[in-house]
């Protein structure tokens, strides 16, 4: 199984004891999601970061952002490359990043810093259908469920842990949760948890 | 000068077959950016094998309700037809703007090519919650809730409801519009207002021949036939209409609330009065029509894959010199309809309830020229590819209008389309 985010690695200060942790989601119908990012806080606190992880991509393909979700830690960098034949305008008014991309066809080398944690919901302006969030990490245990709604964590420090849970169209307050659980030293814990989404919201109008 | 008439059909043919040639250019790669680039042109052709019975369709004649009719006699009648072709393309004027011009060749029309609209969208980048958005132009007013994409076509059925099928044969203005819209937690709330002029004459067919259901679409220049009228008509309004024209310099407005309480909930409000002066009319014949309407309606996600459509629409129209109180014509209107639509996988299943009726009060009309009816259609649409597109429907209309006696069929009429479409996009 294979974290589909950076996961941070043990650094000199992380303790030598360490845990695996799987997170499953499905939906009340069983249906897996995924797309959801977790991220850990051991003992209430950010996790260090690992060796710089990247080079971080959004690109417009097919008139769409892929991928739909990207984590990346607090002051990474995203190239939004249009490998589309024609125009994308890439904008965001999150309160974490507002920024405007201007792309013409086929361009390849347009990059934005995010420095601020949060989640940044990206649209096009011209296709009303492309939509993409990027989470801005500050912690360095943050990872996204795959397609089969898994997440593995490798290597989490044994403890009480809070675990905040997002996903766009979480139904709950801010699309998030909060959980807490408490890891063994070794070994491996399994927490299969059952998430209530809402429907995603239709593009608005076309012209 | 001599005049070289082309026979109808011919001209269609030529005109499809030039249109066919204009779509090509979409279909060849290029990495042209800005007003020529791929994405800004795009085209639709229909083929479509028809086959109906009972009274002559209304393009043919007729009251008949559908795009096509039966025989002479009624029995069933086979006909295959290139239904329509459509080029629209959208050039980007600027990255807040950008244009769109659509034509179309549409069996049935009496111009082998229209202009269908030809209207400027300026769409600033949100820099909040807030998004503005405003159009210019010759364009259909935001009521349908089934049709979208490139020029105005129902995607999951062939015939679109009958409040949409009249939107889309007499409802075209040139109109100037705003929307403003903003979220609150998870509902949106949004606002359109409107401007304007050149749809002096709506109103026409709903009194002449009522309700239809069709896929025809109003041109900027083409004329819409009308059944045969009464005697006094005869002599007072031009026997086809023209829905694109401007009477009495007088602008009309329309607006509309949307409100989305949650994801997938949309409930609509519209109003629109085209406040046609109903004394003045053309050397030719077409008349102002003071018309005006309240619709309503609900679009409903039961799941990704399940929804729900209704709407509901009322109003007036009047035309003519009054007299005692009543205007020459004077007709109320009404219709309703309830979709559902099921996707499953590559095939989309729809079926749909549509119920519709006129009152005339008008002066020089009779009670005769009132009407009421029903229908119900179904529809299967399966995805070929990304270019191509397969539809079968079944459509039954029932309605009773007694001026149908002019034309020597029963008042009462009950009606059988079957249809299917290939369409493929270029």
């Amino acid at each position: 199984m294979r974290a589909l985010a950076f996961l941070a690695l043990a650094v000199s200060a992380w303790p030598a004891a360490a845990a695996e942790l799987v997170v499953e989601l499905r939906t009340p119908s069983g249906q897996p999601v995924p797309d959801a990012v977790v991220s850990l806080y051991p003992g209430g606190r950010p996790a260090p970061f690992g060796p710089a992880r990247g080079p971080y991509q959004i690109a417009q393909r097919n008139t769409q952002f892929q991928p739909f979700v990207l984590i990346v830690p607090v002051g990474g960098q995203i190239a939004f490359p249009n490998y589309d034949s024609f125009r994308h305008h890439v904008y965001s008014f999150s309160p974490a990043k507002r920024f405007e991309l201007k792309l013409y066809a086929r361009e390849q080398d347009r990059t934005v810093r995010f420095d601020q944690a949060g989640v940044v919901a990206l649209g096009c302006n011209i296709h009303d259908q492309m939509t993409a969030f990027v989470m801005v990490s500050d912690t360095g245990l943050a990872a996204k469920s795959d397609a089969a709604g898994r997440i593995v964590f490798a290597d989490v420090p044994p403890g009480p842990v809070t675990a905040r849970l997002w996903h766009p169209w979480l139904r709950e307050p801010g699309n998030r949760a909060e959980l807490r659980w408490t890891l063994p030293a070794r070994g491996s814990q399994r927490h299969a948890m059952t998430v209530q989404l809402r429907p995603p919201p239709r593009p608005g109008a076309a012209y | 000068m001599e005049i070289v008439r082309v026979p109808k059909r011919r001209a269609f043919g030529l005109a499809s077959a030039g249109l066919l040639g204009l779509c090509l250019p979409a279909a060849v790669p290029a990495a042209t950016p800005g007003w020529l680039a791929p994405d800004t042109v795009s085209g639709t052709i229909d083929l479509r094998l028809a086959g109906a019975d009972g009274e002559p369709s209304w393009t043919d004649g007729g009251f008949g309700k559908a795009r096509f009719g039966g025989a002479r006699d009624g029995d069933l009648r086979l006909k295959p037809a290139l239904a329509e072709t459509e080029l629209v393309w959208r050039p980007p004027l600027g990255w807040d703007l950008t244009g769109t011009l659509a034509v179309a060749a549409q069996h049935e029309q009496d111009l082998p090519v229209d202009l269908i609209e030809a209207f400027v969208a300026w769409k600033p980048v949100p820099r909040g919650p807030i998004r503005v958005s405003a159009r210019a132009g010759l364009m259909w007013p935001p009521v349908s809730l089934e049709q979208e994409g490139p020029a105005w076509a129902v995607t999951d059925m062939i015939t679109p409801s009958a409040i949409n099928s009249w939107i889309g044969e007499e409802v075209k203005p040139v109109a100037l519009e705003g929307s403003v819209s903003r979220p609150f937690g998870g509902q949106r709330v949004s606002a359109t207002l409107a401007l304007f002029g050149v749809n002096d004459t709506a109103g026409t067919l709903l009194a002449f021949r009522g309700w239809a259901m069709h896929d025809l679409k109003a041109g900027a220049f083409g004329r819409q036939p009308l059944p045969p009228l009464n005697e006094f008509m005869l002599l007072a309004q031009a026997p086809a209409t023209r829905p694109a024209i401007e009477l009495d310099d007088r602008p009309g407005f329309y607006g509309k609330l949307a409100w989305s309480p949650a994801a997938p909930l949309l409930i609509e409000a519209f109003y629109y009065a085209n406040r046609g002066d109903p004394e003045m009319a053309t050397p030719t014949l077409q008349w102002g029509w003071n018309t005006r309407f309240l619709h309503l309606g609900v679009r409903a996600d039961l799941d990704a894959h399940t929804r729900l459509l209704a709407q509901a629409l009322t109003g007036t129209t009047e035309m003519g010199i009054e007299e005692n109180g009543h205007y020459w014509v004077q007709t109320s209107y009404r219709a309703a309809y309830l979709r559902a639509t099921r996707e499953m996988g590559d095939l989309a299943l729809s079926g749909r309830l549509d119920l519709f009726g006129t009152s005339e009060r008008g002066s020089q009309m009779s009670r005769e020229e009132s009407e009421s009816g029903w229908a119900l259609t179904g529809a299967g649409r399966l995805r070929l590819s990304d270019e191509a597109a397969l539809l079968v429907e079944g459509l039954h209309i029932d309605s009773r209008r007694e001026a149908r006696a002019r034309t020597g069929v029963a008042p009462n009429q009950a009606q059988n389309v079957v249809q299917l479409a290939v369409r493929l996009t270029l």
